[in-house]
């Protein structure tokens, strides 16, 4: 040590010094290699992008736009083909629509048991077997409306086939509840206690406390949940190709059979050539599946975000 | 009013002037309510499960004043506070012996309906606990929920609320902004005309000042005392100067061996901060514990 | 005039609106539950006399109508393992990222949405990704490979949400003592935090791949068939799935028994409620063990 002090060092500390950079440089290595792995996630959203407009937007360079959003014909294989995306928009629509008509209620008032109704252990039961319930492949729900749902509902309205978009919308309801349900039992649980106590104190009643004070409480993450719920009927595929239809044309009611976006692209996808004017409009609608459901998550996350903050004070 | 204390017993029996009216009323034991209320707690116990919060309580406040409840903390004074608006009875396994009287009627029997009571006893909390609405529809809450739903009504009786708590020169131009956005003796002030609103008799106030700064606290007090000559008011607080300035009459508390709570003195707020009967309430008004 | 009794008709009124409100909330639990657990049974009941050993051991024969689904319950097992290769230690490392080395700024906020944002990417978009990179631009044809990779893709925003998430509620105590030791972050992490964050991290996992098993559209054009002559010999080679299966036998096939349908889709269903099951039973687990 006094060698040290001298200012001269000796072998051994050389080693170890150089020891030292050396597990410094080794630490910054591997910080760099996590880090670029995790640049891969951000990577693989941007790819998707990318690639959906490489092969999507050359459609417009040979296609109209304005035929391709407002057309309502599409016919891959006529001649020339026409690629009128507006009836697959429509049936999204519809589908979704019909589906957060029916999750919504449902899931706010599944929400409101499981939270305020329901005694801890019945709710340690129901919680997994909801969320079990998205873990069910979607091929085998649309298998299920395939076989037992759709037959039910020709019979009941009376219809030459039960393949429509009520049909769609009501199996999609069932994927879309989990997520309602448990991110809105989420919200109503981090309502504080106290709006609780300030209500029984005035008077209220529990129904009247979770109907006036907890559900408006808790709107943002009911809002968030809706959201998501959206973003997954709009997104959904299997299903909505068993069982909505696959009609293509501009319907007039949500019991028609019908064809969303999701179901074109899975139907056409295998038959269209590579580069192919069908193979483009494919990823056009790919592209507009894709800003849908970005916006849709985007809202999601901003109001989830607002909410998380108006219980921090 | 003269205050019968044993001081070294462990119950506290007080009679009050006017007593034999009050008897009479009791034998009526009518269950409509006259314009003041007075409270009375007789032997009471009250159990969550089998841990025992309060031994053999007894009490009675006087209508149209101030009661002040002090003593130190987990003496059981918050669950005393409770009885009186049923509050305790949201506390699974919570459950009351002896009878809590308004008036002379037990208000845990089971012909009260718990919800009215709650009209009758408001409840001001510790921390200001506004809903996430704007001011007019924190107040109108308890109106509303009672069934009433025309625009006009309504409007007055927040005016006449914010009034009654002080307010409303402060708000009355922003009545649609959430509650939340005021400042924290402003919402401990909007908490008091929501519970105005609904036309209590009673208002219980449960440590209302902790969580405001000082200048807060005086402007409550102020409020507390205009209020006591319409309302019976009963608060519980930590801060025996407050318990001196604003009540006419103190209850000190403390947990016995069992952590059960128990009323140790109760008398004229003067009387009993000047010549405390019990050497305990004299070792806790001069700060040797608690 | 009011009393402490109440006015009788208000309280009556009160008393039954709650009644039915909270009964309604009820039955709504009860149509989301109900219908569900009807169907597992129901695809069990019908499903189950038609799997016999033969069944699950031999090849598809006439269209599938006869024969077994051996090809493919193994092709669906090559593709979880690799998803399982390609995803988790992508999707581990960038989950380590964000929990441990991470420094909040825009660039994290970045990260952040856009793995929000994959999680919401629809299903059949990212077949299309698949489709357009692995397939035609990396040319790996339509195969195992493509699909395991595509498939990998959408596992990574699930396995990095569940990831991150088990590290970050490691306690920060145990990373400032470790640190205060000397060791290095990067030590840390693989001592202190990944050890105790395993569960959840594995839980994870086991759901991710169970959805991959059961997830059809991604795969429809990047490899999955309906009939081969052969088991697939290599990562190039096409292959078949049980979900795609199941909507071809379904669909395509007239005259197909719907024993046999049925039957698939419940061999679709048990392997993966499997995987969910076991991730959730260990949650479950690990984490009672913890409360001890």
């Amino acid at each position: 040590m006094a060698a040290v002090a001298r200012g001269e060092l000796t072998t051994r500390d050389r080693l170890r010094r150089r020891m030292l950079s050396l597990r410094r440089l080794r630490e910054q290595a591997i910080e760099g290699f996590i880090f670029l792995n995790a640049l891969l996630g951000v990577a693989v959203l941007v790819g998707i992008m990318l690639l959906l407009l490489r092969e999507g937007l050359p459609l417009f360079r040979d296609y109209s736009f304005i035929d391709f959003i407002t057309g309502t014909h599409w016919y891959p294989v006529s001649e020339p083909p026409t690629f009128g995306m507006l009836p697959s928009f429509t049936a999204t629509l519809w589908v979704t629509g019909g589906a957060i008509a029916i999750a919504l209620p449902i899931g706010v008032l599944s929400a409101v048991f499981l939270s305020e109704v329901a005694p801890p252990w019945l709710r340690d039961v129901l919680k997994p077997l909801i969320e079990l319930i998205s873990g069910v492949p979607s091929i085998v729900i649309g298998f299920i409306g395939l076989l037992v749902l759709a037959p039910f509902i020709a019979d009941a309205l009376n219809l030459n086939t039960g393949l429509t978009g009520l049909t769609a919308a009501i199996m999609l309801a069932f994927m879309s509840l989990p997520l309602i349900i448990s991110i809105s039992d989420d919200a109503l649980q981090a309502v504080p206690d106290e709006y609780r106590e300030g209500a029984y104190a005035l008077g209220a009643t529990k129904w009247q406390t979770v109907w006036f004070v907890l559900i408006p409480a808790a709107f943002s993450g009911v809002t968030a949940s809706v959201m998501l719920g959206i973003g997954r009927a709009v997104g959904e595929t299997m299903t909505v190709l068993m069982v909505a239809g696959g009609a293509l044309k501009i319907q007039h009611s949500i019991a028609e059979p019908m064809r969303p976006m999701t179901a074109t692209i899975a139907a056409e996808i295998n038959n269209a050539v590579q580069g192919g004017l069908q193979y483009r409009a494919l990823f056009a609608t790919g592209i507009v599946l894709f800003i849908l459901t970005f916006i849709v998550n985007l809202i999601a996350d901003i109001v989830l975000e607002r909410q998380k903050r108006k219980f921090q004070r | 009013m003269t205050s019968n204390g044993e001081g070294q017993g462990l119950k506290l029996d007080i009679t009050v002037a006017g007593e034999k009216m009050m008897q009479a009323r009791e034998k009526d034991a009518a269950l409509t309510q006259t314009a003041t209320a007075h409270l009375r707690a007789d032997r009471v116990n009250l159990y969550y499960g089998h841990f025992c919060a309060l031994r053999d309580v007894s009490l009675e406040i006087p209508a149209r004043s101030i009661t002040a409840l002090i003593g130190p903390s987990g003496c059981g004074k918050s669950s005393f506070l409770r009885l009186f608006n049923r509050m305790n009875d949201l506390i699974a396994g919570s459950r009351v012996e002896g009878r809590v009287l308004m008036d002379g009627v037990d208000i845990y029997s089971p012909d009260v309906d718990v919800v009215s009571l709650r009209r009758h006893v408001g409840m001001v909390f510790q921390k200001p606990n506004p809903f996430p609405m704007s001011t007019f529809d924190n107040v109108a809450f308890g109106p509303r929920r009672q069934g009433i739903s025309k625009r006009s009504q309504l409007k007055d009786i927040v005016e006449r609320s914010l009034r009654e708590a002080a307010l409303w020169d402060e708000v009355e131009d922003k009545l649609q902004e959430p509650g939340t956005a005021l400042s924290g003796g402003q919402q401990q002030r909007l908490c008091i005309a929501r519970v105005l609103a609904v036309q209590p008799q009673v208002i219980l106030l449960d440590e209302p000042c902790s969580a405001l700064d000082p200048i807060a606290t005086l402007k409550i007090e102020d409020l507390m005392r205009e209020l006591a000559a319409q309302y019976t008011i009963l608060i519980v607080t930590h801060n025996m100067q407050q318990a001196a300035r604003v009540s006419s009459q103190t209850a000190f508390m403390m947990a016995d061996e069992e952590r059960a709570g128990r009323i140790i003195e109760f008398g004229n707020t003067r009387e009993l901060f000047t010549k405390p009967k019990d050497k305990r309430t004299e070792d806790y008004i001069t700060g040797r514990f608690g | 005039m009011s009393t402490l009794a109440g006015s009788r008709r208000e309280v009556f009124a009160r008393r039954w609106i709650q009644i039915a409100g909270f009964s309604l909330a009820g039955l709504a639990t009860a149509a989301v539950i109900a219908p569900v657990i009807w169907v597992v049974a129901d695809i069990f009941v019908r499903g189950h006399s038609a799997i016999t050993w033969d069944f699950l051991t031999q090849d598809p024969a006439r269209q599938g109508k006869e024969g077994g689904i051996f090809p493919v319950i193994v092709g669906t097992f090559y593709l979880m393992i690799g998803t399982l290769i390609f995803a988790v230690p992508v999707g581990l490392q960038a989950a380590i990222y964000l929990s441990e080395y991470a420094r909040p700024g825009r660039l994290l906020r970045l990260i952040n949405l856009s793995i929000v944002n994959l999680a919401g990417v629809p299903s059949i978009v990212y077949g299309l990704f698949g489709l357009s990179l692995f397939v035609f631009t990396l040319n790996l044809k339509t195969s195992i490979m493509a699909a395991s990779l595509t498939l990998a893709c959408q596992a990574l925003a699930l396995i990095i949400t569940s990831s991150r998430e088990a590290m970050v509620a490691v306690p920060r105590e145990w990373r400032e003592g470790a640190l205060a030791l000397g060791a290095s972050r990067w030590q840390t992490t693989r001592h202190v935090v990944l050890p105790r964050a395993m569960p959840g991290i594995l839980t994870g996992i086991m759901l991710a791949i169970g959805r991959a098993a059961g997830e059809t559209a991604p795969i429809l054009a990047v490899g999955v068939a309906f009939q081969l002559g052969k088991l697939p010999n290599s990562p190039d080679d096409q292959f078949l799935a049980l979900p795609y299966h199941l909507y071809a036998i379904a669909i395509q096939v007239p005259g197909m028994p719907e024993s046999r349908m049925w039957a698939t889709a419940l061999v679709l269903l048990a392997v993966v409620l499997a995987f969910n099951l076991g991730g959730i039973i260990l949650r479950i687990y690990y984490g009672r063990r913890r409360q001890s």
